[in-house]
C-alpha cells in the first residue's frame, strides 16, 4: 500500500463534507429561505446523484480511490487502532438496524400529487351553450388598443371592476395569486404577474380556462381539486373578454399570438 | 405548446430572484420618513387604488359591496391603525406608510412593497391623507412611559386587567375569542366583529407587545372598540397597565392553532378499548390537532363573501369498530333560533350553527378523487352534517350521498350509525362525530381502512353571521385523514436482524484482515 499524501482535510472527511454541505446547502434554500419544503421523497433522490457523483469524482483516480479508501482500511487492519475499531464495530451495526427499523414504520407525509398547470387545451369546446373552435377564436375588443385607445381604455376599466369584485379573493388584488383566500386552496390560484403564465398564453386559452374553470380541465390537470369557478355560471361572454383585457393591461405583459409561433 | 419544461426553467429562476430579493430585504434598514408628492401619488392611486377605494377616496369602488371589513373611505378621516395620541384623528406619515407597505391582514387590503417602490408609497401617503385634509403631523403621539418587559407578573396583572369589569371581556370574551355580549357596528354601518385575540395572523397592526400597547391606547377609530387612554372611561388605564394588558394579549396571541402549511393529514391514532364519547373528554389532549384555513364559498351558486371564521383544527381517533372525528373551531355566538338573546345579536333571519365532513364513497387508489364541490357524477361523497339545537329542537346529524350539488340524496345518518354530539364553551365549538369503520351499504358509504390516505375536506356555517345557510358558508378542499396502522413486531425483528447481519460482515472483515496479516 503506498502511503497517502499529507492532507489538512484528509479525502474521506472531504467527502464527507462536500456531501453534507449540498444537504444543508438544499435544506437552507428550499426549507428555510424559500419556505417550501421539498417532498422527502424527492430529497432522497436528489441526495443519491448527489452521493454518486462525490464518490465518482473522488475516485477518478486510482490513487484517490485507494487515499479515499485509505483510512477505513487502516481501521479495519492496523492493530494500533483496535479500540476505535471496537466502537465502530458495534455503532455501525446498531445504525444499519435502525435506519432499517425507521424506514419499515409507517410515514405521515401526504402524498405528492403532480398535475399539469398548462395542458393542451382541446381544439374545441362549449360554452354558453355553443361551440368554439380556439384555433381562430379571438378577443373582440383587441382591436380597440390601437383603433380606439379611448374606448379601449374604458374597457379596460370595466374589466377591471369585474376583476375587482370576482377574482381578487383568490388571484390577489395585485394579480400575483396572493389573494385573502389563496393560503385555503390547494392548488394555489395562480400568479399573472409571473412571466411563465399568462405572457405564455393565448387570449383564446384564456377564455377556455376562465369560461369552463377547473371543472372544464382535462386528467391530467386534475380538475376535481382546482378551485377555479366555472365563469360561464356567473359572467357573460363579454365580460370574460373584458376581464382579459384588464389581466394583460394591470401586469404589462402581452398575449401571445398567432403570428409569433 | 411545450410549456412544462419552460414552467420549469421559470420557477427556478424565480426562485433565485425571489432569493436575491429577500436578501435585500433583509439588508435593507427601517424605512426613513421622505416627503411625498401628492400629485405623484395620485397617478398611482388612479391605477390602483381606485378599485376598492374608490376615485374620490371614498370607498366606494367597485369591490365595495363583496368585502367586510369594506375599503376604508379616506374622506371620513377614521385610521384604524395609528399611533397619534387617542383624541387626534390625523394619523403620523408613518403609520399611513405602514399600512400600505405591510397591508392588513385578515382582510382584502394588501401590502404593496412588492409592486410600488418606497417612493410611490411615500407619494400614496400624502395623496390618501389629503382627501381628509390632513395636511399637519399629528400634535401628540401615544404615551409609551417606560416599557414593561414581558413575564409571569405581568402577564397575570394584565389578565386581571382585562377581566376587571368585564373591561375587554365585554366584547373580546374571556378566551380572547370574542363571544361578545351586543352587536357591534364600524363608521360605514358595517357589521365588525371583535377581533378574536388568538389568531394574531388577523391582527391589523401586529401581536407585538408594543403594536397591542397603541391600539388598546388609541383604540380602533371607525369601530367600538375604544380607546383606554380617555381620562373620560370609566374603564381607563395608566400607562404602565396598558403595557401589563399588551403583555397578556400577546400571551393570548399564542394560545391559538396556527395553519402549518405542510401539515396536511390528520393522524388517526388507533386506541384500544372505548373511543372518547364526548367532545371535551380528557383523552382528546393527547391527539394532535391539525388546523386548515377555511374560505367563504366563492366558487358555486350562490356565492358567499362575509366570513367571521378562517380556520378548523381536527383531531381523530379510531379502535376495531369505528372511528371518532373531533372537529373544533371559532365562533363567536352559538346560534339558537328561536332565543331572544341570540336573535339580538345575530343578523336576520338567524340559522343554526353547523359543520360537515365530506369523504369520498370509494377512497381513490390513484390521483382522481371526486370533485372537491359535493362531489361528481362517477366519484359520489359521504357528507357528514351536524347541525346545532334550536329553542326546542335538538342538535341534529345528518347523512347525505352526493355527486354534485344537483344530486344529492339524504340518508339515515341512525341507520349506518353515524352520531354526533357537540359543546359550545367561550367562542368555540367542539363537535364530535363517531361512525363505525364499516357499513352494510357497501356501495354508498365509505369503509375505513388502516394506512390509506383517504380525502376527507370540511365545511361549517354559523348562522348569525350573515344568515350562513345552503351555500353560503366556509369550506376547505381536500386534505387528507389517515388511520395510523398499528406497527407491530416486524419493523423491530427486521432491525435487528439487519443489525446483526452487518456486525457479523465486520467482524468477518476483521479477521480476515488480521489473518492476512499473519
Ligand atoms: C376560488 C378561487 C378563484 C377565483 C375566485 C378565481 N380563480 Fe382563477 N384560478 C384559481 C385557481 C386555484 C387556479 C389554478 C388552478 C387551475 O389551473 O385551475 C386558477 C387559474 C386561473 C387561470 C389559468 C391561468 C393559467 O396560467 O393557466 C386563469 C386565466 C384564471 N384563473 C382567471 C380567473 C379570473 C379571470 C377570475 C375572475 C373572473 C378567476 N380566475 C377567479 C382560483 C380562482
Ligand atoms: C382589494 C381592495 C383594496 C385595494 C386594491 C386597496 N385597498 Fe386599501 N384597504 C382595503 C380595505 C378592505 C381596507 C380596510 C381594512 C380594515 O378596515 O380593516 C383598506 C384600508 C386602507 C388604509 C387604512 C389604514 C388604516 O390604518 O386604517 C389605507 C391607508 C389604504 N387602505 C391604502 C391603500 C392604497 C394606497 C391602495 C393602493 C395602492 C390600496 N389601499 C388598495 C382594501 C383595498
Ligand atoms: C366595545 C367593544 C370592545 C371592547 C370593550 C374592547 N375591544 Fe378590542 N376590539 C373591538 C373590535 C370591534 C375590534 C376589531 C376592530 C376592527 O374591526 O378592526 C377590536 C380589536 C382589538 C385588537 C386588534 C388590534 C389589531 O391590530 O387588529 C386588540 C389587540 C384589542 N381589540 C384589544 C382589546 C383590549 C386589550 C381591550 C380591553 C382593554 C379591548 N380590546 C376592549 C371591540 C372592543
Amino acid at each position: 500500500m503506498n502511503t497517502p499524501r499529507r492532507r489538512i482535510v484528509p479525502r474521506l472527511l472531504q467527502l464527507v463534507l462536500v456531501v453534507l454541505g449540498v444537504y444543508l446547502g438544499f435544506i437552507l434554500v428550499f426549507d428555510v429561505l424559500l419556505g417550501q419544503l421539498i417532498p422527502k421523497s424527492l430529497l432522497t433522490m436528489y441526495m443519491v446523484f448527489v452521493i454518486a457523483g462525490a464518490i465518482m469524482v473522488f475516485t477518478f483516480t486510482e490513487e484517490g480511490a485507494q487515499e479515499l479508501v485509505g483510512p477505513i482500511k487502516a481501521l479495519v487492519e492496523d492493530p494500533s487502532k483496535k479500540w476505535v475499531r471496537n466502537v465502530v464495530f458495534v455503532i455501525v451495526p446498531l445504525l444499519a438496524g435502525y435506519y432499517v427499523y425507521s424506514s419499515m414504520l409507517p410515514g405521515f407525509e401526504a402524498p405528492v400529487e403532480l398535475r399539469t398547470i398548462h395542458p393542451a387545451p382541446p381544439g374545441k369546446f362549449k360554452a354558453y351553450g355553443k361551440s368554439y373552435n380556439l384555433a381562430t377564436l379571438e378577443n373582440p375588443f383587441r382591436k380597440f388598443e390601437k383603433e380606439d385607445p379611448a374606448k379601449f381604455k374604458e374597457l379596460v376599466k370595466e374589466g377591471g371592476n369585474i376583476y375587482i369584485k370576482n377574482c381578487q379573493y383568490c388571484h390577489g388584488d395585485k394579480l400575483d395569486g396572493k389573494g385573502p383566500y389563496a393560503a385555503g386552496l390547494n392548488p394555489t390560484p395562480l400568479n399573472f404577474q409571473d412571466v411563465g403564465t399568462i405572457a405564455q398564453l393565448q387570449e383564446s386559452f384564456l377564455f377556455w380556462r376562465i369560461a369552463t374553470g377547473g371543472p372544464g380541465l382535462p386528467g391530467e390537470a386534475a380538475p376535481w381539486i382546482s378551485s377555479m369557478p366555472v365563469w360561464q355560471d356567473f359572467l357573460a361572454e363579454d365580460e370574460i373578454w373584458k376581464v382579459i383585457l384588464f389581466l394583460y393591461n394591470y401586469t404589462g405583459r402581452q398575449p401571445r399570438s398567432w403570428a409569433h409561433e | 405548446m411545450n410549456n412544462r419544461r419552460w414552467e420549469k426553467t421559470m420557477a427556478i429562476l424565480h426562485q433565485l430572484a425571489l432569493l436575491t430579493a429577500c436578501s435585500a430585504l433583509l439588508m435593507a434598514g427601517p424605512a426613513a420618513a421622505k416627503p411625498g408628492t401628492a400629485d405623484k401619488g395620485k397617478g398611482i392611486y388612479d391605477q390602483r387604488c381606485t378599485w376598492c377605494h374608490g376615485a374620490e377616496g371614498d370607498g366606494a369602488g367597485a369591490a365595495k359591496e363583496f368585502l367586510n371589513p369594506p375599503p376604508r373611505d379616506f374622506t371620513g378621516g377614521n385610521y384604524k391603525i395609528k399611533s397619534s395620541f387617542f383624541d387626534d384623528m390625523v394619523p403620523s406619515d408613518e403609520d399611513v406608510f405602514r399600512m400600505i407597505r405591510d397591508g392588513m391582514p385578515g382582510t382584502a387590503m394588501p401590502g404593496w412593497s412588492d409592486l410600488l417602490s418606497e417612493q410611490d408609497m411615500w407619494d400614496l401617503v400624502a395623496y390618501v391623507k389629503s382627501f381628509a385634509q390632513y395636511d399637519k403631523p399629528p400634535a401628540k403621539m401615544v404615551d409609551y412611559g417606560s416599557p414593561v418587559a414581558s413575564s409571569a407578573e405581568s402577564i397575570e396583572k394584565g389578565k386581571k386587567l382585562f377581566e376587571d369589569g368585564d373591561r375587554c371581556v365585554e366584547c373580546h370574551g374571556k378566551s380572547g375569542k370574542g363571544s361578545l355580549t351586543k352587536r357591534l357596528k364600524g363608521d360605514g354601518g358595517e357589521r365588525t366583529w371583535p377581533r378574536n385575540l388568538t389568531k394574531p395572523w388577523t391582527y391589523r397592526g401586529s401581536a407585538d407587545p408594543k403594536d397591542i400597547f397603541t391600539r388598546v391606547s388609541t383604540g380602533i377609530p371607525g369601530t367600538e372598540m375604544p380607546s383606554f387612554a380617555d381620562p373620560k372611561s370609566n374603564k381607563k388605564l395608566t400607562v404602565e397597565e396598558t403595557w401589563h394588558v399588551a403583555n397578556y394579549v400577546a400571551s393570548l396571541a399564542k394560545s391559538g392553532k396556527p395553519v402549518a402549511a405542510d401539515d396536511t393529514v390528520i393522524k388517526a391514532d388507533k386506541v384500544d378499548g372505548e373511543l372518547p364519547g364526548t367532545p371535551v373528554d380528557e383523552r382528546w389532549k393527547k391527539a394532535a390537532p391539525t388546523t386548515f384555513y377555511m374560505v367563504p364559498q366563492i366558487i358555486g351558486k350562490e356565492r358567499y363573501f362575509t366570513p367571521a371564521n378562517d380556520t378548523i383544527s381536527v383531531r381523530a381517533m379510531y379502535n376495531d369498530q369505528a372511528i371518532a372525528i373531533l372537529l373544533e373551531w371559532d365562533d363567536r355566538t352559538k346560534s339558537i333560533p328561536g332565543d331572544e338573546g341570540a336573535e339580538k345579536l345575530a343578523d336576520p333571519p338567524l340559522t343554526e350553527d353547523a359543520v360537515a365532513v365530506q369523504l369520498p364513497v370509494v377512497i381513490p387508489s390513484d390521483m382522481q378523487k371526486p370533485y372537491f364541490g359535493m362531489g361528481d357524477a362517477a366519484h359520489p361523497v359521504n357528507i357528514w352534517h351536524w347541525k346545532s339545537a334550536g329553542k326546542g329542537t335538538a342538535e341534529s346529524v345528518n347523512l347525505l350521498s352526493s355527486r354534485g350539488f344537483k344530486e344529492i340524496e339524504k340518508r339515515d345518518a341512525a341507520a349506518i350509525g353515524l352520531t354526533a354530539k357537540a359543546s359550545y364553551e367561550d367562542g368555540t365549538w367542539k363537535v364530535l362525530m363517531i361512525r363505525s369503520l364499516a357499513t352494510t351499504e357497501t356501495d354508498k358509504d365509505i369503509q375505513f381502512v388502516e394506512g390509506k390516505f383517504i380525502p376527507v375536506a370540511f365545511a361549517a356555517w354559523d348562522g348569525s353571521n350573515n344568515s350562513e345557510k345552503g351555500s353560503k358558508h366556509t369550506m376547505t378542499t381536500w386534505y387528507w385523514m389517515l388511520l395510523k396502522p398499528a406497527v407491530g413486531y416486524r419493523p423491530l425483528l427486521l432491525g435487528l436482524i439487519v443489525a446483526l447481519l452487518v456486525a457479523g460482515g465486520l467482524i468477518w472483515w476483521g479477521r480476515g484482515a488480521a489473518a492476512r496479516r499473519r
